[in-house]
């Protein structure tokens, strides 16, 4: 069919085109625009799948949904959008997320070409590996703002998508988020973790109390702030924040008093905190500033003007009583997920972040600007989806022509470089890293922790968080002990053991395996006393392929053989943390199929 | 050059558009909503070009055509429903165009351009037009550029592509980002007490009418030295405009063979005339020019798209003057020629 008119493409594309099959990963604003050339094409056989239904502020973008649309699969609307363009084509759409056991690597072996317009590291990294797996050529895309990038992934041929380490997130140490914060975005991280340790899901690394164990205020201080607050504070942090919270029923003014009076109180407490800092001041829920300033004049969004400290407890109490309704609708045990584009979520952070930035003396912000930093959001634009999509399927064609070689990766620049060039193609492949721990021969990855300290539990999360594993099986080499098992009940027992109890010691090497990404890794233990977490080391003795100069714009900057950072590394350079993804609500198009995960997999933060 | 752009944003469109608006900011937003937009030539490119203004949010899109929609225009022109052929390219267009996004006014006009006074071109702030003749384009760049209206034009021929632009006089605002130190507390060391702060800058570029571009002096020293760069591009579009010209079509992908013949000593034509060196104009660039392929309106028609965000919200440095699409090396690049 694909030849409505003959003559446009010579014979060998035309044919090539009408007996390809594709799989489009992802149907957001570059899905989208994807789908649409390859439908008009005449690409006769194409999936496509996405877990995501359709929210208002895709509009502006994901041009086959409209209005109407909004709530519904954005991969059965595509689908339906882009028949009407050409109704000859076959499109199987598919509402799911990529990362299942239901998409296997018998699965993509059907394909001829995979085309990824995704919006999130996790989803890439796990196709990458099925695309490697079943040798399927992979044709990765990303736009961020005005910028983009196409790049084709071919086992063998070409570096995998993880074969240089990406830049790492940007992490906080915890005292700072729980002590002293110095910027606006530590003081909406930590309302971030309020919420989840009020409504959310409750995770002893997101406490936002006093962190009484911060060395800067080791000794005295913590000791004496103990003993002379210790029948308000000392007793509540003893309690769950939620359970007190509860208690209270969730009454804004309590709360507002602990969190913003009581705790500051006792971190002023804490003195050596604030021997070179500026101290905190504590606030009282009667006395606020600017409970009787007169309405001001304000241009532009209502979300862009800046509340008064006085509005953000308003805000917070009418956000508690929101959240605590909808908490109190679920079944025991549930819990909420801190979302961007919930009213109430938003708000709450939005309050809390300001009154908390206030008392500090850190500028307080607007909510339209808390949105972009606490939601993540790298803003995606029509223009620019349409162009890296484009480009995609031209590289595609190229490919199903034999031009694998000629297929080097294309980068959209926001501005043209100093020759004019507005998209730059590199002038070759990259060839792999022999030395990448996804798609070398022989994988191989140095996990660096204190065996002494680190337990099972925390092994499994260095395999998945570390190594973007689903499911990992472990057994030490050598002896085909099985240390961990995907297995539900198989190892949990030994979750609270440490490595050494189990008997792991330095230099030991387990295999890991995740079956379903088809997925072998050999993982070096290395003992580090000082460690407090663990870390992924990779080898440094035979540099990485440095990346091109400025062909790589926004994504891959970093080109140096570091150390993949785990948990416990030091703060990232913000500079280097820009990656090219298409944004979209993070972490949209994964659903992990054994657990579940909050969304607030974008800070990390690490312990003191 | 965009008037009323007083007025607020309504919460529905600051809903649809907030991505957009963290990107390019409120005044650029409302610079946008307040524009009318020509666009003249319903081809997959016109399509995509349509499709992208539409959903940036401007005021209002008329589309121009006076062709009938033909099988060839489904392999990339989404607008017009395949059950419309024989039915006029604009008017087929509407109804999608008009589902992208209920908030921008969207008509149709039937008459063909050379049949439309002068003045009609100049009650829009911008004109893209797409499958013109050479003369046609230069006609209403004239009328446009003595109005001070924005004028782009650009074409796509099978892969390859090509934007044009003529924004006269044209004030912008750029932002520039800088480095600052900044230093709160102890926790602050020498890398993360650097703050990027970006600052507005008022520019200035101008512009030069297509007829000066196309009709760059090859034989000056300065053009000379752009042969060394080796990409032919602006010559493969000379080629194509002269074909249309001479054909009154385009090449067609039913006489591929004879098409192709006729452009390759069309070029050879060209070649001697400029005396450019011999085989500079690969064989490659002129054969896949058949039919709008899917792909390339895409691209091209972004960056089209792009531009006219640019030139009305006067917002960034718009691309001056000339934009090609080069598929073979799948390059795109701005060069600016006739000045
Ligand atoms: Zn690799």
């Amino acid at each position: 069919m694909v030849a409505r008119v003959a003559g446009v493409f010579d014979e060998k594309l035309t044919e090539a085109i009408a007996n390809s099959k594709i799989l489009v990963v992802g149907a957001g604003g570059i899905g989208c625009e994807i789908l649409k050339n390859l439908v008009l094409t005449g690409f006769p056989q194409i999936e496509i799948i996405d877990l995501d239904t359709i929210d208002v502020s895709n509009l502006n973008r994901q041009f086959l949904f409209h209005k109407e649309h909004v709530g519904k699969s954005k991969a059965q609307v595509a689908k339906d959008s882009a028949l009407s363009f050409n109704p000859n084509v076959n499109i199987v759409a598919h509402h799911d997320s990529v990362i299942s056991n239901d998409y296997g690597v018998s699965y993509f072996k059907q394909f001829n070409i995979v085309m990824n317009a995704l919006d999130n590291r996790v989803a890439r990294n796990h196709v990458n590996r099925m695309c490697l797996a079943a040798n399927v050529p992979l044709v990765e895309t990303g736009t961020a703002g005005y910028a983009g990038q196409v790049e084709l992934i071919k086992k063998g041929l070409t570096q995998c998508y993880e074969c240089q380490p990406k830049a790492p997130q940007k992490t906080f140490p915890g005292c700072t988020i729980r002590n002293t914060p110095s910027e606006p975005i530590h003081c909406i991280v930590w309302a971030k973790h309020l919420f989840n340790q009020l409504f959310g899901e409750e995770d002893p690394d997101q406490d936002v109390s006093p962190d009484t164990a911060d060395p800067e205020a080791a000794g005295e201080a913590g000791a004496s702030a103990l003993s002379s607050e210790g029948t308000t504070s000392g007793n509540v942090d003893r309690k769950s924040t939620r359970q007190w919270a509860a208690e209270t029923n969730y009454d804004a003014e309590k709360l507002f008093t602990k969190l913003f009076g009581d705790d500051i109180r006792y971190l002023l407490s804490m003195e050596n905190l604030w021997k070179k800092r500026r101290p905190p001041t504590p606030l009282t829920w009667d006395n606020l500033p600017g409970k009787d300033d007169p309405p001001t004049q304000h241009s532009g969004l209502p979300d862009q003007r800046v509340w008064s400290v006085h509005e953000c407890a308003q805000v917070l109490a009418n956000s508690c009583k929101a959240l605590q309704a909808d908490l109190a609708g679920r079944p025991e045990g549930d819990h909420l997920v801190w979302d961007k584009d919930e009213k109430s979520a938003m708000d709450f952070v939005t309050a809390c972040a300001n009154i908390r930035a206030f008392i500090f003396n850190i500028p307080t912000k607007s909510r339209f600007e808390i949105k972009s930093m606490a939601g993540n959001i790298i803003p995606a634009i029509a223009t620019a989806n349409a162009i890296v999509a484009g480009l995609a399927v031209l590289r595609a064609q190229a490919i199903l022509r034999g031009l694998t070689a000629a297929a080097t990766s294309v980068y959209l620049r926001p501005k043209v470089n100093h020759r004019g060039q507005l998209f730059v193609p590199e002038k070759a492949l990259t060839p792999p890293n022999p030395k990448c721990y996804v798609c070398a021969p022989k994988p191989e990855v140095g996990l660096a922790c204190n065996l002494k300290s680190l337990t099972l539990k925390d092994l499994t999360t260095a395999f998945k968080d570390g190594l973007n594993m689903q499911a990992p099986d472990a057994t030490v080499e050598g002896k085909g002990l099985v240390v961990l098992s995907s297995e539900p009940g198989e190892t949990d027992h030994n979750n609270d053991k440490t490595l050494e109890q189990i008997g792991l010691n330095d230099g030991c090497a387990l295999l890991v395996d995740d079956f379903l990404q088809n997925y072998e890794v050999r993982v070096r233990l290395q003992q580090e006393d000082d460690e407090k977490s663990w870390r992924l080391v990779t080898d440094t003795d035979a540099p990485m392929p440095a990346p091109k100069e400025e062909e790589k714009p926004a994504n891959g900057s970093n080109g140096s053989n570091e150390p993949k950072p785990g948990p416990s590394r030091t703060r990232a350079d913000s500079e280097s943390d820009m990656e090219i993804i298409e944004e979209d609500d993070d972490e949209t198009t994964v659903k992990p199929p054994k657990r579940r995960r909050t969304e607030m997999s974008d800070e990390v933060v690490e312990l003191c | 050059m965009v008037e009323n752009t007083d007025v607020e944003l309504s919460e529905a469109e600051a809903e649809q558009y907030d991505r957009q608006i963290r990107l390019w900011g409120l005044e650029s937003q409302k610079r946008l909503r307040a524009s009318k937009v020509l666009i003249i030539g319903l081809s997959g490119l016109g399509a995509e070009t349509a499709k992208n203004i539409i959903l940036s949010g401007v005021k209002s899109v008329c589309l121009l055509d006076n062709e009938k929609l033909k099988e060839i225009d489904l392999y990339s022109q989404f607008l017009a429903p395949p059950d419309k052929i024989g039915e006029n390219r604009a008017e087929a267009s509407l109804q999608r165009a008009r589902a992208l996004n209920p908030m921008v006014e969207v008509s149709s006009e039937t008459r063909a351009v050379d049949n439309l006074p002068d003045e009609y071109f100049t009650t829009f702030d911008i004109v893209c037009a797409t499958g013109l003749k050479q003369e046609q384009l230069e006609r209403i760049n004239n009328v446009c550029r003595d109005n001070n209206k924005k004028f782009l034009c650009g074409d796509v021929w099978g892969m390859f592509g090509y934007m044009f632009a003529d924004l006269v006089d044209h004030e912008y605002s750029e932002e520039i980002v800088q480095h600052k130190a900044v230093k709160r507390g102890p926790d602050d060391n020498e890398k993360n007490a650097r703050e990027t702060v970006s600052i507005t800058v008022k520019r200035r570029a101008i512009y030069v009418p297509l007829q000066n571009a196309l009709s760059a002096d090859w034989r000056k020293p300065e053009l000379r030295s752009r042969l060394r760069r080796g990409d032919p591009s602006y010559f493969v579009l000379k080629i194509l405009l002269r074909f249309r010209d001479e054909q009154n079509r385009n090449p067609d992908p039913a006489k591929r063979k004879s098409d192709t013949e006729t452009l390759f000593r069309m070029r050879d034509e060209l070649v001697k005339e400029l005396s450019l060196p011999s085989g500079f104009i690969s064989d490659e660039l002129l054969t896949d020019v058949y039919g709008v392929v899917a792909g390339a309106a895409a691209v091209v028609g972004g960056v089209i798209g792009q531009e006219v965000v640019k030139a009305v919200s006067q917002r960034e440095p718009p691309h001056n003057n000339m934009f090609f699409f080069n598929p073979v090396k799948c390059v795109g690049f701005v060069e600016l020629y006739g000045q």
